[in-house]
């Protein structure tokens, strides 16, 4: 049984002048055990909702249907009462590394102890003792743990924010462009980091991203999201081979290759506002390979092999 | 150890040059007077003679930088000069009526304090409910009133009702109909009630807006969705992280509002009769009794002063990012 | 930009922004307190300049008796001369006006020069613009105001300068802050690259960026000018030749109104001054509001997210 699956999953926000934005529009996946997968997508697609949406933490304008199951238990039904239970008891998350995750005036040491505390694993010295090893876990010193968030270099307060994540022990983690705002070198260490420590602790892993190439190097799977639907899902390799959407073909040629085996080609144009329905393909208009149908309905989802799915009206192929 | 102390030695500093220039300013602001310094000495039909020994006394013969000179030394003894009026030294003058407006004053700002930051953080918590609407649109009135105008109308229709009384100190026969210590304790307190509420109110409104859209950025801060996604509930949330950020601009805006508490008081002292350093500065702009008003303003500016330098110290206490 | 803002996030930056009418249409229904606010004080400077034509009886004309009782004829009562109350409440309120616009206009127009240039060109004569304003931060206000009235002699004049005197280091502060950000933009920048003279790029891209705030803050700063031209006039420093709703309550304080019992010599001009304050403060306050974007989000909230129905899948094959 998978450690967390999305079933069916939708959220809508509220905008004013009665307006109402389809963020999310009924996307499915299951993550197994010790898994890494990757959600992809260009910034408004909707996959920073569609986690936000796995953590509970959807905004009050929004509302959301379908079913998150947490080892087969269905944690959304219950609203935001069943869904603080498990929010970094089971499911924890490293937010974006350009945000002020941490709360500028208190130590980096007594915001990882919070969450220990409010679930009641430690108190007082235990906690503390508890939080030197997760920091020392993520490769910075205990005794760091007094330092404000403003003595912190960029990526130690992503170290940090990890160590955080991993307080109570949680069996999903859902990282949220974790390497945003960080040079390449921080960037490759904490991507190293993360690999490590899912592997060490048999933590899945859900990573935000809009890097496809990326997600191929240290994801087993990913799932490509475009205007709130998945486009396609499947193993990172099989994507790479065998992309069954041209958008995650273009992905993969969007994003500059460190071997430099080919040019960086951009993918033209932006998506699409969802505050109104889209007749068709969402990604018709940007399409290289469109045809007339993809015009009149939104195109059914093919299955390619076991585990490997996608929704395309054309075959395509690398 | 935090290498902040030459935050602390900058503002000290600056602090002390504050004082210089507000010194300096005070002598130019009293020799730009119109005509005379002499004519206003009430002195009307004087001979000319006596107008030259008076000039002669008050070391106005000298040149401007002479002058300037005699009066940083003075200034520094703590010599403010004499008033007019009384012919009493200045800082005499003023001191009784300081020791009067302090604790007056302390009362008013505290109650504010108190409710402005507790209405402000409920209305901000509550945002968009209907006690949220409720505590901006008081504090929007509250702050909309002028003072001296709320002061009269709390002696129209409270200080009866309350069997407060709404003018001077202290209760002069007091003394005879009912002496002792707790007596006069009690009757002073009566007496500060009113004139402490208009300041209480007129600062309410100002504090609870600010410290409502204060705690509203607060809450849109990023930290403050890790806090909830760590499970924290929101009165936890509110608790160590929003106010504690959110009251960082507010300790600074409490004491730089001081020197408009200080106007306030000279408005409200004066609808109250009471005997503080306010109504000192309106009955010496009556009699013209420039060393006193001179004297008021420069105290005045020096406690504005101090003030400050105490919340850049609070400020580096609460934040830990101070240190350049 | 804040990442649980789905939203907004999802909308490219290709739409066009709306046009100057349907965004100030937009921002009134949003701001309803503005729409009060504005309602307010149409009103009142509709009072301000038709108020000879509108008063019932003269400015200084004796009517009836001292404190006369509100009546018939006099709804408001009369004053401690027998002056016709609802007449002196609208003679005060052009003079009230006046002080409150002249007082804003002249802090706007020097604060606001001072801040462009502190905050276009930066350096020394930025330093020295701030050195001055933090001074004028630490000085009380009301305290300064006194003892320059009372060293200026008494005339309307003289309080309109006084205000704008002490009132532009606020405005210069405020605006040199925000030139600073609009400096930075690609347009000015490009601009300068093209080799655009500073008065062009000042005029052409700087002011029109900042003419919001310096709108908002220029109404903020009218309230409170006619707050202390009130206490101004409180304490006796006033204009003595002309009648002003902060002279009315003076007028009625220093001639025991309140003794004889007279409330209604005390509280009409009280509330004219609330309503007017209050409405400039309604409407700055919206425009700032709507200005800052940082209040349009907030992580805490007693309501959450709301669970519905799968919708039906008869538009997805």
């Amino acid at each position: 049984m998978s450690v967390l699956a999305v079933e069916d999953l939708h959220v809508w926000f509220e905008l004013p002048d009665d307006k109402e934005l389809h963020a999310v529009q009924g996307i499915s996946f299951g993550l197994e055990r010790g898994e890494r997968m990757g959600l992809v997508g260009e910034s408004g697609c909707g996959k920073t909702t569609a986690i936000l949406a796995m953590m509970g933490l959807l905004p009050p304008n929004a509302s959301a249907a379908g079913r998150i199951l947490l080892d087969g238990e269905d944690i959304l039904a219950g609203g935001d009462a069943t869904m603080r239970l498990h929010r970094w008891n089971d499911i924890a998350m490293v937010f974006q590394g350009a945000m002020n995750a941490f709360d500028p005036v208190k130590t980096i040491g007594s915001q990882i102890q919070e969450p220990i505390e409010t679930a009641g694993l430690a108190k007082g010295k235990a906690a503390r003792a508890r939080t030197a090893e997760l920091l020392e876990l993520v490769g910075i010193s205990g005794e760091r743990q007094d330092r404000f968030p403003h003595e912190f270099s960029g990526g130690m307060r992503q170290r940090a924010a990890i160590a955080m994540a991993l307080a109570c022990q949680p069996k999903v983690l859902l990282a949220d462009e974790p390497t945003t705002a960080l040079d390449v070198m921080v960037q490759a260490q904490i991507l190293e980091l993360l690999v490590r420590l899912t592997d060490e602790l048999g933590l899945a892993m859900i990573m935000v991203t809009h890097d496809l190439p990326l997600v191929s190097q240290i994801c087993q799977r990913a799932a490509v999201m475009y205007a709130g639907h998945i486009t396609e899902l499947g193993t990172t390799n099989e994507l790479y081979h065998h992309p069954l959407h041209p958008y995650t073909r273009m992905l993969f040629g969007a994003t500059p290759d460190l071997l430099a085996e080919r040019d960086v080609v951009s993918i033209p144009g932006s998506p699409p506002r969802l505050d109104e329905p889209i007749a068709g393909c969402p990604f018709r208009p940007r399409c290289d390979s469109a045809i007339d149908a993809c015009a009149l309905a939104y195109p059914p989802t093919r299955t390619a092999e076991p585990g490997h799915s996608g929704s395309c009206f054309v075959e395509v192929s690398a | 150890m935090r290498a902040g102390w030459s935050y602390v030695g900058r503002r000290a500093l600056f602090a002390l040059i504050t004082i210089f220039v507000a010194i300096s300013l005070n002598f130019v602001l009293f020799r730009l007077a119109p005509g005379d310094r002499t004519s206003a000495l009430r002195c009307q039909g004087c001979t000319e003679e006596f107008k030259q020994n008076l000039k002669k006394e008050y070391g106005l013969d000298k040149s401007i930088p002479e002058q300037y000179v005699i009066y940083l030394e003075q200034t520094a003894k703590g010599d403010l000069g004499r008033s007019f009026v009384t012919e009493q030294p200045v800082i005499d003058e003023l001191w009784q009526p300081i020791k009067n407006t302090v604790p007056m004053i302390l009362l008013g700002t505290i109650l504010s304090i108190m409710l402005g930051i507790t209405t402000g953080v409920l209305a901000a918590w509550r945002r968009g409910t209907l006690s949220d609407k409720g505590v901006v649109w008081g504090g929007l009135l509250f702050y909309s009133l002028p003072t001296q105008w709320l002061a009269l109308m709390l002696i129209l229709y409270l200080a009866g009702p309350l069997h407060l009384p709404t003018s001077d100190i202290a209760d002069p026969y007091l003394a005879y109909n009912n002496p002792g210590t707790w007596n006069e304790l009690v009757d002073r307190f009566k007496h500060m009630i009113l004139p402490a509420a208009t300041i209480g109110l007129v600062l309410f409104g100002e504090y609870t807006l600010i410290v409502r859209s204060s705690m509203l950025e607060a809450l849109g801060e990023d930290y403050i969705l890790t806090a909830r996604a760590k499970g924290l509930s929101n009165w936890e949330i509110v608790r160590k992280h929003a106010l504690r950020n959110s009251m960082l601009p507010i300790v600074t805006l409490i004491f730089l509002s001081l020197g408009f508490i200080l106007g306030g008081a000279i408005l409200i002292e004066t609808v109250f009769n009471y005997p503080g350093i306010g109504l000192q500065i309106y009955e010496s702009v009556g009699n013209r009794d420039y060393p006193v008003l001179q004297g008021a303003f420069l105290l005045l500016t020096l406690m504005v002063i101090i003030m400050n330098f105490i919340a850049d110290l609070l400020y580096f206490k609460l934040d830990p990012r101070v240190t350049e | 930009m804040s990442f649980v803002d789905p939203p907004q996030a999802a909308l490219p930056d290709v739409v066009r922004p709306p046009s100057r009418l349907r965004a100030t249409l937009s921002f009134l229904r949003h701001h309803p307190q503005a729409v009060v606010g504005a309602i307010i004080l149409l009103a009142f400077v509709f009072i301000a300049i038709f108020g000879p034509y509108l008063a019932p009886y003269g400015e200084r004309q004796q009517v009836g008796p001292i404190f006369g009782t509100p009546s018939g004829a006099h709804p408001l009562g009369l004053d401690d001369g027998g002056i016709d109350m609802l007449s002196l409440l609208i003679y005060g309120a052009r003079v009230t006006l006046i002080v409150g616009f002249a007082g804003a206009v002249v802090a706007m127009l020097v604060g606001g020069t001072i801040g462009i240039v502190a905050g276009y060109f930066g350096g020394k004569v930025d330093n020295a613009l701030m050195r001055v304003t933090d001074y004028f931060l630490v000085i009380p206000d009301l305290v300064l105001m006194i003892v320059i009235a009372s060293i200026w002699g008494r005339s309307l004049r003289n309080i309109i300068l006084i205000i704008g005197l002490i009132y532009w280091t606020f405005m210069a502060r405020l605006i040199r802050s925000q030139v600073k950000v609009v400096r930075e933009r690609a347009y000015v920048k490009r601009a300068q690259a093209l080799g655009a003279s500073h008065t062009r790029i000042i005029f052409k891209h700087v002011i029109p960026q900042i003419m919001p705030l310096l709108l908002a803050q220029t109404v903020l700063m009218v309230a409170l000018a006619i707050f202390l031209e009130t206490a101004i006039s409180f304490l006796g420093l006033g204009d003595p030749s002309v009648t002003s709703w902060g002279k009315m309550i003076e007028n009625a304080f220093s001639r025991s109104a309140i003794s004889y019992g007279a409330w209604w010599a005390i509280v009409p001009p009280g509330i004219a001054v609330a309503l007017v304050i209050m409405a400039f403060n309604m409407l700055g306050t919206a425009v700032e509001d709507s200005l800052n974007p940082r209040l349009k989000v907030s992580h805490l909230s007693r309501r959450h997210f709301r669970l519905r129905p799968l919708p039906d899948k008869e538009d997805r094959s």
